[in-house]
């Protein structure tokens, strides 16, 4: 079955540290929701990642996965924004 | 990848730094099916009607700020002028329906409710008489309800016996609200050319003009204009412009986006978004930071005028692109006490009311949010909604007038009406009277230009 696409954006932002990216993605995993793109950069030492998801193969509420990602944000000390992508499109691409 | 993480971030910091929201959701809803000569039983029929339209609002607002990240600070009814449906009331009071409104906004957890409204540029029904009569009554009686009257247009000349009436009913509400420094006051405003899809209260209601029920945006933002504008002396008029209108159009896609999709989800057509940049006395939230930053050593100096003019122009270039409909009053507000950068050019002894209503020339409503002396006198009031109601008349623009005649407080007294509403100085007023002017009766005929077929 071909479902469609509902691509989320997650963007994490933190004090650099190891285990960010490790533990963000196990996270993201444990929901069933892809990852399709990453991009991660330490901007003078700030942890800055940037993830597009697809979740329309998740196995919980967006709601849901928001409070997961939540409490994994508060365990690692980051700060997770997890949007739909369409908030970008409309900013940034006519 | 789609985006950069720089474009990620700037959409994100707009709103953890930057302030940005949607500042409402309103949705409109027709109610003249609930007309009845029983008050009471109109009073019940309007409560079941908003209660059943706009039964969602609040659910669908709060799944929509998750999914995008975005926060809407207000949810808010808008509805058909009461007036409408007083005429036909045989016990001649509307104030149930305020409680109506009021209950219903209650119990679905909006903000406001607005539409107590009459328009009168020029003249007075006896539905509408009824309603002046219930503004004060309603304002003080309920928590969420707004009311406002139109009392002229460019079309219609200036409806001078509904100004000097709307001047008697803000002093009543004051003195009314007294208790709470003339609360009552704040959700009052008096309009010339007021529209009929402006989301924002006061002053909102729902045109008779629209469909049964319609769902309008709208946008804030000058936190987002004051960041992209840090660091920007070394540009000229036209780079300025430029970095306003980038801004004000990334800031309105956004409301077009939650717009479209809330319409969707609800099922109410999507009207417009309203181009505002409506500040709040939170830090930074500032129209007049915008303007200092712009170069005014402080808002209310020579020039300010000119920058306001260019800052609500370059909005409105910005946004129009952004938006599939735009209206609303669409512009820059300029709240007094909503705006702490407004409150410090006053104290500063920067901003008088005659700068302000200079100002008012060129923003998007009028003298907003002013406090003034409790003891000033009907007549003066009068004479300021008059000259407001001109420069709308004459300029073709929505000008509105909502003053807070603090009872007990003096110019240079610093009022506090709590959350958005803010808190500000009372401001000096003109203490010769247009007693004789705004006396005469009768209305000030429409200008020439408004002969236009």
């Amino acid at each position: 079955m071909n479902r469609k696409k509902e691509q989320v954006v997650i963007t994490v932002l933190g004090a650099n540290k190891p285990g960010i990216l490790a533990g963000i993605t196990r996270a993201i995993a444990d929901s069933n929701v892809n990852v399709e793109d990453v991009s991660q950069k330490i901007m003078q030492d700030l942890f800055a990642l940037m993830m597009m998801t697809d979740f329309s193969t998740a196995n919980c509420s967006f709601e849901d996965f928001q409070s997961r990602m939540q409490a994994v944000s508060e365990q690692l000390r980051v700060k997770v924004f997890i949007q739909h992508e369409d908030v970008f499109r409309f900013q940034h691409r006519l | 990848m789609l985006f950069s993480l720089e474009e990620v971030i700037e959409t994100i910091s707009a709103v953890g730094v930057e302030t940005f929201d949607i500042r409402t959701i309103t949705c409109g809803i027709n109610l003249m099916s609930c007309a009845d000569s029983d008050v009471h039983k109109c009073a019940a029929k309007v409560y079941e009607k908003v209660v059943r339209v706009a039964h969602d609002v609040v659910p669908v607002a709060r799944k929509l700020e998750k999914k995008y990240g975005i926060p809407i600070v207000n949810k808010r009814i808008s509805v058909t002028p009461v007036s409408f449906l007083a005429g036909a009331f045989t016990e001649p009071t509307a104030v149930p329906i305020a409680e109506a409104l009021d209950k219903a906004a209650k119990e679905l957890g909006i903000d406001y409710v607005a539409g107590f409204s009459a328009l009168i540029p020029k003249g007075i029904t006896r539905g509408d008489q009824i309603l002046l009569n219930s503004i004060a009554d309603a304002l003080c009686c309920t928590d969420r309800v707004c009311s406002s009257v139109n009392i002229g247009s460019s079309q219609a000349g200036i409806n001078m016996d509904g100004v000097y009436r709307m001047a008697e009913i803000v002093k009543e509400a004051a003195e009314r609200s007294r208790d709470k420094n003339g609360l009552a006051c704040a959700k009052l405003v008096v309009f010339c050319n007021a529209v009929e899809d402006n989301p924002f209260i006061a002053g909102s209601f729902m045109g008779p003009g629209e469909a049964e029920a319609i769902l309008n945006v709208g946008i804030s933002g000058p936190g987002v204009v004051r960041a992209a504008l840090q660091n920007s002396t070394h540009l000229n008029f036209g780079e300025l412009s430029e970095v306003i209108k980038k801004i004000s159009f990334k800031i309105t896609r956004t409301g077009e986006l939650v717009g479209r999709e809330a319409s969707r989800m609800l099922g109410i057509p999507f009207g417009i978004i309203d181009l505002s940049l409506a500040p709040t006395p939170a830090e930074g939230d500032s129209i007049s930071d915008i303007l200092e930053l712009m170069g005014l050593e402080k808002t209310g100096c020579h020039g300010t005028t000119a920058a306001l003019a260019m800052l609500n122009d370059a909005v409105k270039k910005g946004g129009i692109m952004a938006a599939t409909y735009a209206g609303g009053l669409s512009g820059a507000f300029i709240p007094v006490t909503e705006d702490a950068g407004m409150c410090r050019a006053i104290e500063a002894g920067a901003l008088n009311i005659q700068k302000l209503e200079a100002m008012t020339c060129v923003c998007s409503v009028g003298l907003d949010m002013v406090a003034i002396p409790g003891d000033t006198p009907v007549e003066v009031i009068a004479g300021i909604i008059a000259d407001e109601a001109a420069i709308g008349m004459i300029n073709h623009k929505t000008t509105a007038c909502r003053l807070i005649p603090v009872p007990g407080m003096q110019a240079g007294d610093v009022v506090d009406f709590g959350g958005l509403l803010g808190k500000g100085p009372v401001m000096e007023v003109g203490r010769h009277s247009p007693a004789l002017f705004v006396r005469r009766g009768g209305r000030i005929p429409a200008p020439v230009h408004s002969m236009k077929n």
